[in-house]
This record gives structure tokens, C-alpha cells and sequence, in this order.
């Protein structure tokens, strides 16, 4: 593989997200059905960045998402008869929503299993063996957000207990007292930002530490002297989008890093360069690169991580800033 | 998602080998997934369906409806008809069958959350409550776990799963470790190696808790090392006083990132003109055998910010913003792909 991987491979990365529901007779396949809904809406969320919504199909999809609907308790699973968790419903609103197919949902249980995972201290559970991260507060008011039950939400319960995250460096951790990541950064900015109290931020501390997740390769790190990890360039990008501080990244040399981590061959981008790549990378790879400006791209909401134009019309944006779209 | 698995170009024998291998372990896999959802459906808690997601599980620890479904078997099924005895071994069974899984996955919380689970469900005993001692094998089992996680640490210092477990093991010992012992713990990790900004961070927040808790004093521990009833024992833990520990590091590695981070939240707001100063001078000092340094430039203009800011009536400020400016001209050379904060900052400062 000598030459030299400058541009986007836009029609490769379409046809491996094609491939990803093909893969039957790989083991990695069936190994990983537990994370098959976040997959999904990682892979045509990615196709939406790349301007392809089209390129999976529609009812298939969305036959799939209700199959993994768990009746009793009101969520969805990752799979058929997998158990409901919130990440996977979380996903699986996200789908519908981008497949403009919101309306075959019974919105009120929905609502009802998120609601349900709050626990006494603010934060949200998993599912109902009770595991709490402010991952699962993000994904809540997400969640509630885009089915229009905000309302429904003890929304200072939630926030006093994100606020409790909060660390010296700017960052948030997962739990009280755990230590700051950038996953952790974008999901409670994301979460303040949707409940209108990004004001809860110390924001010169956090762009600051966001800024200094960026190594002499371009590429970014998720807590200090760390390797970097094409994922962490959408959180860190996003949360800085929310902080209005993207140029706080060398653009250039970021877009390289994730350019380089691509593979010529079968599509797709890894975590770097040289590694597998994954649907997971791929699409937040995309993320990170839209909200750099590159050309030809569509722009997403970094706060909702979905098309820009469809948050929009919901009247749900919010006052993010990403770089300008470059013409070429 | 895949993390540091290498892309091997494979030829087209050896990918048709595969798949022909693959194809059994598949057939397996379905066969026994199918099984026990199956049996999950049926809400079957025998012990045979819980032998079958011991299988399942160890072939793929990351797949959490299994986990789930084991919990509930030994909720409905196995502990009811067990005496407590029993229920204590089984759940030691369960850590050790776990404890074989986190060796080949340190990083799938599904797996550290199971074990939160077992702890949290260990019967009182050995004695009742008039007999005495009704936490003891609580108390053994979580004393393990620390073990466990200090183990666990030791492999990988910065694995973040193991360090929020610890503070999940550390928030429900039935006799809780003192603070201080956690300071020490935090001392040794650091001095072990100065990068872990893990063990920073813990550190931040057990001495927060200590000084919020009144049993050290925040500024004689920052001086002094420590005061107060706890005083021998800090001493003898940790020699070093809080700036010491910091300076040592500093001036050991000044291109690494995690000491300055701390120090900054050690300074905190700079209302202690004295400490601002005399911390700005040790990183000069340092700036000058390290003249490349971004981070003694960078938290040079930071301080010297805060100076501006806190002490505007008391100091230099012409200079103050004279040496920023310089500071954050020479940034702009050693750290170009943060120009724009710099250049920023260059701005506020101009605008003071
Ligand atoms: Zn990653």
C-alpha cells in the first residue's frame, strides 16, 4: 500500500457498510449481534454524512428495528430477544427518526422504559440491573428529546447529577470522582446543551483540556497520554462544536490522521492507521470529518450526532458551530 | 468496534480456510445462543440453563442479555434453594469464573459489573446478628476485591474500568479504608510512574475529600504534608510534601502533560499571591534548563494570568503582560497546532 491516502474514499467506505449485513459467515459477525442496532444506526447515520441515505434499504431496516421492540418492558433490545437497554433504544429512535418512520412507534412506552431508568441520585441506568453512567443520561435526554418528552423529565435532578461529574480539568467522568474522558466530555455537554445549561461548563478549562487531546500526529487522545483513536475525533470535535472552539484543532493535520486510518482495500476506517476497520470508527471517522468542514460531506448535529438538516426541521438545534464546509 | 487489531492483507486460500473453519464455530455458536434464549423465553432457571451461559458466556463475555439472564437464574432459581453457606460459595464461584474472563478482556464492563452484582448480593454471615460478625464474609469478599483491582492495576495503571471499580469497591467495604490509605496508594502509583494521570486525578479527589472532611488541612498539606490526627500516618505513607511531589515530577519529565494538569488544580483559582509567585519562579527556573518546554511556557502564562486577574492591584501588570505576550509568541513556535488558542489568549491579554 504505497500511495498515499490523501482523499475520501467515499464510494468504498458506501459499498463496506453494504457489505457489513452480508458478513453471515464470519464468526465477528454473529459475535457482535449485541451491539447489531447501534451498528445499524452507525452505518446509516455514516451514509448520511456521505450524502448515501439510500444505499440500505428502507423497509428492511425498519422491520428489523421493531423486531428488537421488547413488549414488556416498552425498550428495545440489539437484537431479536435480546434484553432492552438504553442504548439500544436509543438507537433504534435515532434510526426511525432518520427514516422518517417515528410514527410506527408507541411513544409513550418508549418514553415510559427511559424514564423508568433514572435513579434516586439523577443519574440513568442501563437497564434495569441498575449499572449508572451519565452515558445513559445523555442517551435519556436524547432520547426523550427527540420523541418531544422533555417535558416528562425531572430535568434539575438530572443536571444537578452531571454537574456532580464534573472534575478539576474541565472534563466529566462517568460516575462522581471517576476521571475525565472525551466521550464523557461530549456526552454531558451534549446533555446540558439539549436541557439549555452548557452554562454548568467551565469552558475556558474544558476547551483548554479538549484542545490539548491533540498528538503530534493529528490525531486525538481521550485523557492525557493516551494513544489516539480515530473515535475520540468526534468527541472531542463535537464537544468543542457545542463550546464554539473547533479551530482549537490543527484541522489539517486531524483530517490526515483520519484519512490515513482508512482501508484502500475493502473500505471503511479503523481506529488507526493500519488497524481492521469497523463501522464504528467508520462512522465516527465521517462525524469528525464533517464537522472539520471537509468537502462534499453533509453537515451533522454534532449534539444529536444526526443529520444537521433533519434537527433542524424537528426545531431542536441548538447554537453549535463547525467549520466552514470547504468547496474542495 | 475493533480497537488495535492490525489489518493483515490475507491471500484468497488462506480467507476460504478461514470460512471453512469459521463455518462449525458458527454453527455452534447459533446452535447454543438459540438454546439459550430459548430457554431465557421459558423462564428456565435450572441449573443446566445456567451451565449453558457459563458456555456461552466464555465464548463471548460481551454479549449482556446473557449476563442477565445468568443473574436471574440465580436469583429465581439457584439461591432460593440454597442455604447461605451456599449461596456465599456460589457466588465466589462466580467471581472466579469472572475473574478468568477479565484476564482475557480487562476492558468489557459488562464482566466488572457482574461482579459489582455478586458483591452486592453476599448473604450475612457467618454469624447472625446476636451471634456477632453478621458482615464478615461480606467483609472478605470485598477485601478480595480490592485485591483484585490492585492486581488488575498493577497489569495496567491507567485501565479506566479497574480504577472506577476501585472507587465503587472503596465507596461499599463494609469497613472503610481510611483516606489516607488511599493517598498513600495514590503516592506509590504516582512515584511508580509519573504519567498516570489516573492516579493524579484519584488523588485529587481523596485529598478534596480529606481537607473537605477536616482531617488534613489544605494549606499545611500543601506545605507541610499534613497536620492534625492523621499526621504520623501521612508521614510515614508519603514523605513528600504535596508541592515536593509535584516539582519532583515536573522537573523529572516536563514534557509530560499529567503533572500540570494537576498543579493547576493545585493553584486552583491563585487567590494565594505568595504560592503564585513562588510557584511561577520554580517553572521558571525550570524554563530555563528546559527552554523548549510548552508546558512550563504554557502554565507560565496561565499563573501569570491568574495574577492579572486576582492581584491586578498588588503587582507589576505592564510586565505580567510583557512576559505573557512573549511567552505566548514563542508557544506559537514549539506548539503551532494550537496557534489559535494562543493567539486568543494573545488577544484577551491585549484587551486588559
Ligand atoms: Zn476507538
Amino acid at each position: 500500500m504505497s500511495f498515499e491516502l490523501n482523499s475520501l474514499l467515499v464510494s468504498l467506505h458506501v459499498t463496506y457498510i453494504q457489505n457489513l449485513g452480508k458478513n453471515k459467515d464470519d464468526l465477528t459477525y454473529h459475535l457482535t449481534a449485541h451491539l447489531r442496532m447501534n451498528a445499524i444506526y452507525w452505518g446509516l447515520t455514516a451514509l448520511c454524512t456521505m450524502n448515501h441515505r439510500e444505499a440500505l434499504d428502507r423497509n428492511e431496516m425498519i422491520e428489523y428495528v421493531m423486531s428488537c421492540w421488547d413488549e414488556e418492558t416498552g425498550g428495545f433490545g440489539a437484537h431479536p430477544d435480546h434484553d432492552a437497554h438504553i442504548l439500544s433504544t436509543l438507537s433504534a429512535i435515532q434510526i426511525l427518526i432518520t427514516q422518517d418512520a417515528i410514527d410506527i412507534l408507541d411513544i409513550d412506552r418508549v418514553a415510559k422504559f427511559i424514564l423508568s431508568l433514572q435513579q434516586p441520585s439523577g443519574v440513568f441506568a442501563g437497564d434495569s440491573f441498575g449499572e449508572v453512567d451519565t452515558r445513559f443520561s445523555y442517551i435519556a435526554v436524547n432520547a426523550l428529546s427527540l420523541l418531544g418528552r422533555l417535558g416528562d423529565l425531572d430535568v434539575e435532578k438530572t443536571v444537578a447529577y452531571i454537574v456532580q461529574c464534573r472534575n478539576f480539568d474541565g472534563g466529566f467522568g462517568s460516575r462522581i470522582g471517576a476521571e475525565s474522558h472525551a466521550s464523557q466530555a461530549f456526552v454531558c455537554c451534549a446533555a446540558l446543551t439539549i436541557l439549555d445549561r452548557l452554562d454548568e461548563v467551565d469552558a475556558p478549562t474544558l476547551s483548554w483540556w479538549l484542545a490539548e487531546r491533540q498528538l503530534p500526529n493529528g490525531g486525538l487522545n481521550g485523557r492525557p497520554e493516551k494513544l489516539e483513536d480515530v473515535c475520540y475525533s468526534f468527541w472531542v470535535l463535537a464537544s468543542l462544536s457545542m463550546l464554539k472552539k473547533v479551530h482549537y484543532i490543527d484541522s489539517g493535520k486531524l483530517t490526515s490522521f483520519i484519512l490515513s486510518a482508512q482501508d484502500p482495500e475493502g473500505g471503511g476506517i479503523a481506529d488507526r492507521p493500519g488497524d481492521m476497520p469497523d463501522v464504528f470508527h467508520t462512522h465516527f471517522g465521517l462525524a469528525g470529518l464533517s464537522i472539520l468542514g471537509y468537502p462534499g460531506l453533509v453537515d451533522l448535529d454534532p449534539v444529536y450526532c444526526m443529520p444537521a438538516a433533519l434537527i433542524e426541521k424537528m426545531g431542536l438545534r441548538k447554537g453549535w458551530q463547525a467549520l466552514e464546509r470547504r468547496a474542495s | 468496534m475493533s480497537h488495535g487489531v492490525r489489518r493483515v492483507l490475507q491471500n484468497k486460500e488462506a480467507l476460504e480456510a478461514k470460512k471453512l473453519k469459521d463455518q462449525s464455530k458458527i454453527r455452534d455458536y447459533i446452535t447454543l445462543t438459540s438454546d439459550v434464549l430459548n430457554r431465557k423465553k421459558q423462564n428456565d432457571w435450572s441449573s443446566q440453563a445456567f451451565q449453558l451461559t457459563t458456555e456461552l458466556l466464555q465464548v463471548n463475555p460481551e454479549f449482556y442479555t446473557i449476563w442477565n439472564y445468568r443473574r436471574r437464574i440465580l436469583l429465581n432459581g439457584i439461591i432460593p434453594q440454597s442455604t447461605p453457606e451456599q449461596i456465599r460459595d456460589i457466588l465466589a464461584e462466580e467471581l472466579s469464573m469472572t475473574m478468568a474472563a477479565l484476564k482475557v478482556h480487562p476492558k468489557v464492563y459488562w464482566i466488572w459489573n457482574h461482579r459489582g452484582w455478586c458483591l452486592d448480593n453476599v448473604p450475612s454471615g457467618p454469624g447472625t446478628e446476636q451471634e456477632g460478625d453478621p458482615r464478615g464474609w461480606e467483609k472478605g469478599f470485598w477485601d478480595r476485591e480490592l485485591f483484585v483491582v490492585e492486581k488488575m492495576l498493577d497489569a495496567d495503571p491507567r485501565n479506566f474500568h479497574a480504577w472506577s471499580y476501585r472507587r465503587i469497591v472503596l465507596a461499599n467495604m463494609p469497613i472503610p479504608k481510611p483516606l489516607t490509605a488511599e493517598l498513600a496508594y495514590t503516592t506509590r502509583k504516582i512515584e511508580a510512574n509519573f504519567s498516570n494521570f489516573s492516579a493524579w486525578h484519584q488523588r485529587s479527589k481523596v485529598l478534596s475529600s480529606l481537607w473537605s472532611k477536616g482531617e488534613l488541612d489544605s494549606n499545611k498539606s500543601k506545605e507541610e504534608g499534613a497536620s492534625g490526627i492523621l499526621y504520623h500516618e501521612y508521614i510515614s505513607n508519603s514523605s513528600l510534601k504535596e508541592f515536593d511531589l509535584v516539582h519532583n515530577a515536573m522537573y523529572t519529565d516536563p514534557y509530560d502533560q499529567s503533572v500540570w494538569i494537576y498543579h493547576r488544580w493545585l493553584i486552583g483559582s491563585g487567590d494565594d499571591k505568595d504560592i503564585l509567585e513562588r510557584e511561577i519562579e520554580v517553572i521558571q527556573s525550570l524554563l530555563e534548563e528546559e527552554s523548549g518546554s510548552k508546558w512550563c511556557m504554557e502554565s507560565l502564562v496561565h499563573y501569570k494570568r491568574l495574577l492579572l486577574s486576582n492581584h491586578a492591584s498588588t503587582t507589576d501588570t505592564s510586565t505580567l503582560k510583557r512576559d505573557c505576550m512573549g511567552l505566548l509568541r514563542r508557544l506559537l513556535e514549539v506548539d503551532p497546532s494550537r496557534r489559535a488558542r494562543y493567539e486568543e489568549i494573545e488577544l484577551e491579554i491585549a484587551r486588559l
